[in-house]
């Protein structure tokens, strides 16, 4: 394969037009020793699997925490102006999830009123005039 | 033994079986790449946290910090030298922070920073080796909210866990002071937060109720909120 791929002499190489295709044949030649450097280490059982990329991420993503730069009640304008667009979407968000959290709990109070009422129906005419 | 996440893991502890998309997994801080591929090698001692699809990280209680790319964080000048100066923002070593990495600012015009002053400011790069690099500007040369931070304001330190905390959106705490006086905040990940508001008194106020937050439990706070 080698023999057939004809390799320019060194003397041609180093003329001033041949700067780009110069580099070419070393970046060439550069990928070949590497790929022999590192052929034995490559076990059979990753070139099967393909291995798990890992990348390092600060905690800010990992707990996806907010930007940490607000203001409150006016102080700074910008600030809210940027805070509209980044943090008041998020946290409708966040409020609407944790209104249904919320409604369980409504739920079982609601429950329990339910029950009284449920209760009053059954109870006689004269005594529910008398808890009225 | 496998390990699950919540569990509790020491430094050595290892690995398998780690979801990824497309051969991806993201790992946070407390976490090293095993020597082993496809497995990692906890570095912190601490609970393995993990959260769909594809993130691990461990969780410690901590007190240093340490520089990540990336980070959000409020440093103070302490020295200046031609078109840069060093910040102080809590780390093993002083961040470069370059003038010229400022919204606008060219080599005639820049920015009047002053020895003492705080900035809140951005990691662009932070290397075991290297000292870590701060800019004031975002990928499109846009300030954003970072930059200078006003001289009217405190800074105090606190731990990093409280700063995980308030920075969770869910977290109640800055929102119901809000409703109580106007202020704004500039929150570091390296613990350090830079606050003001229209008064001493409530300056002081936000300070203890930060400080208070330090010691409190989030079921605590997130009751006193309500009220």
């Amino acid at each position: 394969m080698q023999d057939k791929k004809t390799k320019l002499s060194k003397a041609i190489l180093d003329m001033k037009f041949m700067k780009k295709t110069k580099e070419r044949v070393q970046k060439e030649e550069e990928d070949a020793e590497g790929q022999t450097m590192y052929a034995n280490e490559i076990t059979e059982e990753m070139r099967k699997s393909g291995n798990i990329v890992f990348m390092e991420t600060s905690i800010c993503s990992c707990k996806s925490l907010m930007e940490g730069r607000l203001s409150f009640g006016g102080m700074n304008p910008d600030i809210e102006n940027y805070m509209a667009i980044k943090y008041s979407p998020k946290l409708e968000e966040i409020e609407k999830q944790m209104g249904t959290d919320v409604s369980d709990a409504e739920m079982a109070k609601g429950y329990s009123t339910l029950v009284n009422t449920m209760a009053k129906k059954f109870t006689d005419k004269k005594k529910r005039h008398v808890n009225s | 033994m496998t390990i699950k996440p919540g569990d509790f893991v020491m430094p050595g502890d290892i690995l398998h079986d780690l979801d990824n998309i497309k051969g991806i997994t993201l790992i946070g801080p407390g976490l090293r790449q095993n020597t082993e591929p496809n497995s990692l090698i906890v570095s912190r001692a601490g609970f393995l946290c993990h959260k769909p699809a594809n993130i691990y990280w461990i969780e410690t209680a901590h007190k240093r910090y340490i520089p990540k790319k990336g980070d959000l964080v409020v440093g103070i000048v302490v020295k200046k030298s031609g078109d840069t100066l060093k910040v102080d923002i809590g780390g093993a070593e002083l961040a470069s922070l370059s003038l010229l990495a400022f919204e606008g600012a060219t080599k005639k015009q820049k920015p009047d920073l002053l020895v003492g002053d705080a900035v809140y400011a951005k990691l662009l790069s932070a290397h075991r080796e290297m000292e870590p690099e701060l800019v004031c500007i975002d990928k499109y040369y846009k300030a954003g909210n970072l930059g200078p931070l006003s001289s009217d304001g405190f800074i105090i330190t606190v731990l990093p866990s409280l700063v995980y905390r308030l920075l969770n959106i869910e977290h109640p705490l800055l929102r119901s002071l809000g409703k109580k006086f106007p202020f704004e905040i500039a929150i570091g990940m390296n613990g350090k937060i830079w606050f003001n508001s229209k008064s001493v008194k409530d300056t002081v106020t936000l300070m203890n109720c930060l400080f208070a937050a330090e010691q409190q439990s989030d079921k605590d706070i997130y009751e006193l909120c309500k009220q």
